[in-house]
């Protein structure tokens, strides 16, 4: 297991290589800061940009090589640099902002808002998505199975951006009627706060709820269909017929019987759902007026800032990968027919 | 296998009969299942009684209500199963019962055997898991020392090869038959009063058809335990059972010992069966007779006999009277047609036509080699 793991992750390395060398290549192609700048500098102060100071930008910006040639310094640092590149090295590059907005900075403090935000929905969605799938499953066809089926397919049409203005206009409103503000719809914490890591937790707590809840309805719905399926397929076996006819009760064959066995296709999608609520982090940080990674790519996209949008790429691509990672291990330690040599 | 002669020793060497006490007695048992064209009858009164060490052999087509019954009762069935009659398991009623109550006999008093032994263990547990399972559910205070001692015990006792290691084996890890052996020790785990074989041998190859069946004779012996084995492969009927109920549409059509059964089947379905068989004893040249026909739905099942529209005998009166299980001789053995004297002696090809005889399969092929022959001549020029 130990080897398999190592394995696999020395593997993310060439995936990793080649997300990042498409994205490099999409980002690069799509924008030139470069130009944006010189045409902004102009409409302020209404005089031609003098070639000096392009010189400059593009020599700051790397813009002065190739496209092949600045995501080879981009990853290495290596050869003609000012020392603020290579992501070997842990330098993340310059970001077109100034040097104010270091990308280093900005990337390791916000990652934990984000973190905690897709974290915590995509859990709360696998673990709502098992139970909701499960009742249906065993209630199939009743009122409850129908009413899941109906909330699942509804959580699943609406889109993100929708559902977050929904739930915060909802929770303003309950905040307003109870005269309190039990729901925080602004913002991750409270501004500068700082505490050991259990006080952070309960000052984020009221920040966290709607913001999870969204993201969370967001993943939930394909899971629990998901769920849902498979445990019917199980229930109808005859391993769950032979448990019944060995005078198993009916509680312990469902838990025992059918929903170990029905986990490990879910087990093995389930994790994936990170990589949807790192997408869907995006859309709900702007919405709730988060400080995190999601608004801060989006924010770099828009700019053009190249090695910001890179640092982001590789972040979730990683988040992704260990999801990825995640969902392999749980197959082999939920089915004992996959074993790893 | 299917070498159905039935020796008279083999009959003398198993108790025939009343051995000991009833244990399981079914009554009237009816089972319909309400589809959306409106309610299916898969069983319409089946009654037996099974005594201690006896073995009651079931036969019949798919869809003849042979598995719907036992599972009935077993309390197996979906809860939209509408079940009627009585099913009594040493006088106490089995239908109706609640899920604490039949959890309590299922497996320990009554256990049964599914026909596939590839789907019939969960792949997640190892088979010691899953056999223990079996004797902690009704013995809880039984240490684990002791279940996997009882365990191994058992896995050794169905002719299962290195007991101690094959205990912590995956299901994947054994071959079809060892799984069907693995099924059968947690039916006899138990030293259950009846054993239910569903078809037990119906996915695997002949050879491990014989040592499956012998193991279940093993078993049976063992706890002395009554058998019902289910089956349309009337070879096993005939070597592994005293009694045999012989089912169609949903209905017993005949009921008698093996050697009745065999030798002097009364309800012409029966003999469409014992027709449509090789036989070992006889000559070649003899053409199998088909029952042309396919059972009727179980919709709508029209009134009469529902065998009448594929039997050769039939007449008016078939059409207007279903007919009931009629004593023929006083024996015990009953059977459901209103012609059954005049089947008395008949073989099979007397009152089922062959499909074709071997001239005129003779004559086809040889019309078809002609045709081919044109052909190529013609491509040739």
């Amino acid at each position: 297991m130990v080897v398999f793991i190592i394995r696999r992750t020395l593997m993310m390395i060439p995936v990793l290589l080649g997300a990042t060398i498409l994205c490099f290549a999409l980002v690069d192609l799509s924008n030139d800061p470069v130009q944006d700048r010189v045409f902004e500098i102009e409409q302020s102060t209404g005089e031609p940009v003098p070639q000096s100071t392009i010189d400059a930008l593009e020599s700051s910006w790397y813009y002065d090589r190739s496209v092949p040639e600045r995501y080879w310094i981009w990853l290495t640092g290596l050869g003609d640099t000012n020392g603020d590149i290579g992501l070997l090295q842990g330098k993340w590059g310059p970001s077109i902002e100034g040097s104010a907005m270091d990308i280093s900075y900005e990337v390791s403090t916000r990652f934990w808002i984000t973190l905690r935000l897709v974290l915590f929905a995509t859990l709360a969605s696998i673990g709502i998505a098992i139970l909701a799938g499960v009742v249906s499953a065993v209630k199939q066809y009743s009122r409850t199975d129908y009413t899941l089926t109906f909330v699942g397919f509804l959580f699943l049409a609406m889109p993100v951006f929708w559902l977050g203005s929904l739930f915060k206009e909802g929770a303003v409103q309950i905040n307003k009627v109870l005269g309190s503000t039990v729901f925080q719809t602004y913002g991750s914490g409270t501004t500068g706060f700082r505490g050991n890591g259990w006080e952070v937790f309960v000052d984020s707590l009221p920040f966290l709820i709607v913001p999870t809840l969204v993201l969370m309805l967001g993943g939930y719905a394909a899971i629990s269909r998901y769920q849902r399926a498979s445990m019917l397929e199980v229930m109808n076996s005859d391993y769950v017929r032979l448990a019944r006819a060995k005078g198993v009760r009916n509680g312990t064959v469902m838990r025992r019987h059918a929903l170990r066995t029905a986990l490990i296709p879910v087990a093995t999608f389930a994790p994936l759902a990170l990589s949807g609520a790192m997408g869907g982090a995006m859309v709900t940080e702007r919405i709730f007026g988060w400080r995190g990674l999601g608004v801060y790519s989006l924010d770099a996209i828009n700019a053009g800032d190249t090695f910001a949008v890179m640092a982001y790429v590789l972040i979730s691509g990683v988040v992704v990968l260990v999801g990825v990672l995640i969902s392999d291990i749980l197959y082999g330690v939920l089915d004992p027919r996959i074993r790893y040599e | 296998m299917s070498n159905i002669s039935v020796s008279t020793s083999n009959g003398d060497s198993r108790a025939v009969g009343a051995k000991g006490d009833t244990v399981l007695s079914v009554k009237d048992l009816a089972v319909s299942f309400p589809t959306d064209d409106g309610l299916v009858h898969a069983v319409r009164g089946v009654s037996y009684e099974l005594r201690r060490g006896q073995s009651l052999g079931i036969v019949g087509e798919s869809g003849s209500g042979k598995s719907v019954t036992s599972m009935a009762i077993m309390g197996l069935l979906p809860k939209t199963a509408q079940i009627t009659g009585s099913a009594k398991l040493e006088g106490d009623e089995l239908l109706g019962l609640g899920d604490a109550e039949l959890s309590r006999i299922r497996g320990k008093k009554i256990s049964m055997i599914f026909q596939d032994p590839l789907t019939s263990l969960n792949p997640v547990y190892t088979v010691g898991f899953q056999l223990g399972e079996a004797i902690r559910t009704h013995y809880g205070d039984l240490s684990k020392q002791e279940v996997r001692t009882r365990c191994i015990d058992l896995l050794d006792s169905v002719g299962i090869p290195n007991p101690q290691q094959r205990v912590d084996a995956y299901p994947h890890e054994l071959s079809g038959g060892m799984r069907q052996r693995v099924v059968i020790a947690i039916a006899m785990a138990n030293n259950p009063d009846v054993i239910i074989a569903d078809e037990p041998t119906t996915a695997l190859d002949v050879t491990v058809q014989a040592q499956v069946l012998e193991a279940l004779e093993k078993a049976r012996e063992e706890v002395n335990a009554a058998l019902i084995l289910i089956t349309h492969d009337l070879g096993v009927i005939a070597g592994h059972t005293d009694e045999v109920l012989v089912m169609y549409a949903g209905r017993p059509v005949e009921h008698g010992s093996v050697d009745e059964i065999f030798y002097e089947p009364r309800m012409p379905y029966t003999l469409g069966l014992i027709g449509s068989l090789p036989r070992m004893d006889e000559s070649r040249d003899q053409r199998l007779t088909p029952i042309h026909g396919t059972p009727p739905s179980m919709l709508n099942l029209p009134v009469g006999c529902p065998f009448r529209p594929r039997c050769p005998m039939h007449q008016d009166i078939c059409a207007e009277v279903e007919p009931g299980l009629l004593p023929i001789n006083g024996s015990g053995h009953v059977a459901a047609c209103h012609f059954s004297d005049q089947l008395e002696g008949k073989a099979p090809d007397e009152v089922f036509a062959p499909v074709a005889t071997d001239l005129s399969v003779e004559a086809e092929v040889e019309a078809v080699e002609a045709e081919a022959a044109a052909l190529h001549e013609e491509e040739d020029k």
